[in-house]
């Protein structure tokens, strides 16, 4: 059953117009990887379909339509979105953090359970839950984003970069855990990421993105095997 | 010995008062970036009302709280139809409306209420508490609690509620706030708003003590934004230290620097200004700002 669907969306900054007409759609549960290169529109068109810039052409998320809606209202819509560079909040303490993410639920909801639910996933962040969150290393930033993302128990999260600034030990550990989420919450979820292994490693499907374009689309297998892939994001020839 | 006392908790009380006007200033500063110049205006035009109220025949007490919310209103208002359309404006032109908004509320009180000196109720008894050789007026001891109380408001709101906890994560990310679902724009209204109130209480504790007119508050404005650059315009606590660092300051420069006196009191916030500035730009509680070249 397809949950979010994409219809030729066009976005930009000012007169630069980024994104040409992306259409895609990502089925209820599903991982979906968007690879490409630097200035592809990769972080462009999750930010328009968490509506921090505007956009245009049309966005439905479980049929509900949310083309041209603000981030606030996204949000309370099921959207999560983690974007790059984190956006941590920085003076405030791990704890705060996490409860922010929960900011849209309603009153009465049960956040002490989700709090230990994101524990059970990100077990260094509850040995830190005073602690300022901008004391944490990147990993645990990382994590923090994603715990805070996951707190307002979202239809559809949002990735952009999480390898980004990380090692290699700490990335393959967070997508583990993207992983391990998607399975037992079925959220859907969209992750642009340069690191296309990883990427294609726990994606069902994955879009290429060149120039504001979609290129190539197919099953994660498929896109492994692309030869053109392999040469541009995997760095060998099949 | 008693008589350093006694200047001490002199300067305590006058301290309090310019506490509360630098922390209106912080509140917006912290959520809007910008440095309200028409922080003192708001504050007189809201005591006219609280005095427009009691003239009116309402018991002081309710007319205080009757003042704060149509302060809380009109702050939110002021926000939404006059800081919305410069949001994000370069600061020159945020000073130049907050410079605007100072002359028109300004005009505004001489048009509705005159230019003359009005008296204003001072809801505290007369009298004094005598302790150890020294006497506080309850005046002072009723500006040190309405202080204490509105501070320890804040307090609670900021650290033990939701709509705290997302106005905190306004001022530090806006950005990061808006993809948590937090309505940014209303928040800042908030915001205002609280700034609004927190220096209304300033207005009508001040002026008993001076007389109410349209430019009564000149003077505290200048000792708030001492007590702000103290403290450091990004953080609350700090304004309210600055207030009372400054207010005994200038307490006892007057009653024993002999060339100050009373007359020179008032250029006592003026070298705080210039001395932070000069030595600690942050101020003693706020954060500097380090960017990478």
């Amino acid at each position: 059953m397809t949950d979010l669907v994409v219809e030729e969306l066009t976005a930009g900054y000012g007169d630069a117009r980024v994104l040409h007409g992306v259409s895609l759609t990502v089925g209820q549960g599903e991982i979906c990887a968007i690879l490409g290169p630097n200035g592809a529109g990769k972080t462009t068109l999750l930010r328009a379909l968490s509506g921090m810039i505007r956009a245009r052409g049309t966005v439905t998320l479980g049929g509900a339509d949310l083309t041209g809606r603000s981030p606030d209202t996204l949000a309370r819509q099921g959207i999560a979105h983690v974007p790059e560079g984190r956006g941590t909040f920085m003076p405030l303490t791990v704890e705060e953090n996490l409860r922010l993410g929960a900011y849209v639920r309603r009153r009465g909801a049960d956040v002490e359970a989700d709090l230990d639910r994101i524990h059970t996933y990100f077990p260094v962040l509850k040995t830190r839950l005073k602690q300022a969150a901008g004391s944490l290393s990147g990993g645990e930033q990382q994590m923090l984003a994603i715990g805070r993302a996951l707190m307002s128990r979202p239809r559809l999260l949002l990735l952009d970069e999480p390898s980004l600034g990380l090692a290699p030990l700490v990335t393959r550990e967070l997508f583990r855990i993207v992983q391990a989420i998607n399975a037992e919450e079925r959220t859907t979820v969209v992750v642009v990421e340069q690191n296309a292994h990883l990427a294609l490693g726990i994606a069902q499907q994955a879009h290429v993105l060149e120039t504001g374009r979609i290129v190539l689309s197919g099953t994660a297998e498929e896109i492994r095997a692309d030869e053109q892939v392999a040469q541009s994001y995997l760095g060998y020839r099949v | 010995m008693a008589g350093f006392l006694q200047q001490l908790v002199q300067g305590l009380g006058a301290g309090a008062i310019y506490a509360s006007l630098a922390l209106a200033l912080v509140l917006i500063y912290q959520f809007t970036g910008i440095v309200n110049f028409a922080q003192g205006e708001l504050a007189m035009f809201s005591t006219y009302i609280a005095w427009q109220l009691t003239a009116a025949g309402l018991p002081f007490w309710l007319a205080l709280v009757t003042t704060l919310a149509v302060s809380f209103a009109g702050g939110m208002l002021i926000e939404r139809v006059i800081i919305r359309p410069v949001e994000g404006a370069p600061e020159l032109t945020l000073v130049i409306v907050t410079v605007g908004l100072f002359i028109f509320v300004n005009a505004a009180a001489g048009w509705i209420w005159t230019f003359l000196i009005k008296d204003f109720p001072n809801p505290f008894p007369a009298g004094a508490l005598e302790a150890g050789g020294i006497s506080v007026s309850f005046s002072t001891l009723g500006v040190l609690a309405v202080v204490g109380v509105v501070m320890g408001l804040l307090y609670v709101l900021f650290r033990h509620t939701k709509i705290g906890l997302g106005m905190r994560a306004v001022a530090t990310n806006p950005e990061s706030a808006r993809l948590v679902g937090i309505r940014v724009g209303w928040t800042l209204a908030l915001g205002w708003g609280l700034a609004s109130t927190v220096g209304a209480v300033s207005g009508v504790l001040v002026a008993p003590l001076l007389f109410l007119e349209p430019n009564m508050m000149g003077g505290v404005l200048i000792y708030a934004f001492a007590a702000a650059t103290l403290g450091g315009f990004d953080s609350p606590m700090g304004a309210v230290a600055g207030g009372l660092i400054v207010g005994v300051a200038e307490t006892l420069a007057g009653a024993y620097v002999g060339f100050i006196g009373s007359d020179l009191k008032v250029g006592v916030p003026l070298v705080i200004i210039l001395g932070v500035l000069l030595l600690r730009p942050q101020g003693l509680f706020g954060r500097a700002v380090v960017e990478r070249a």
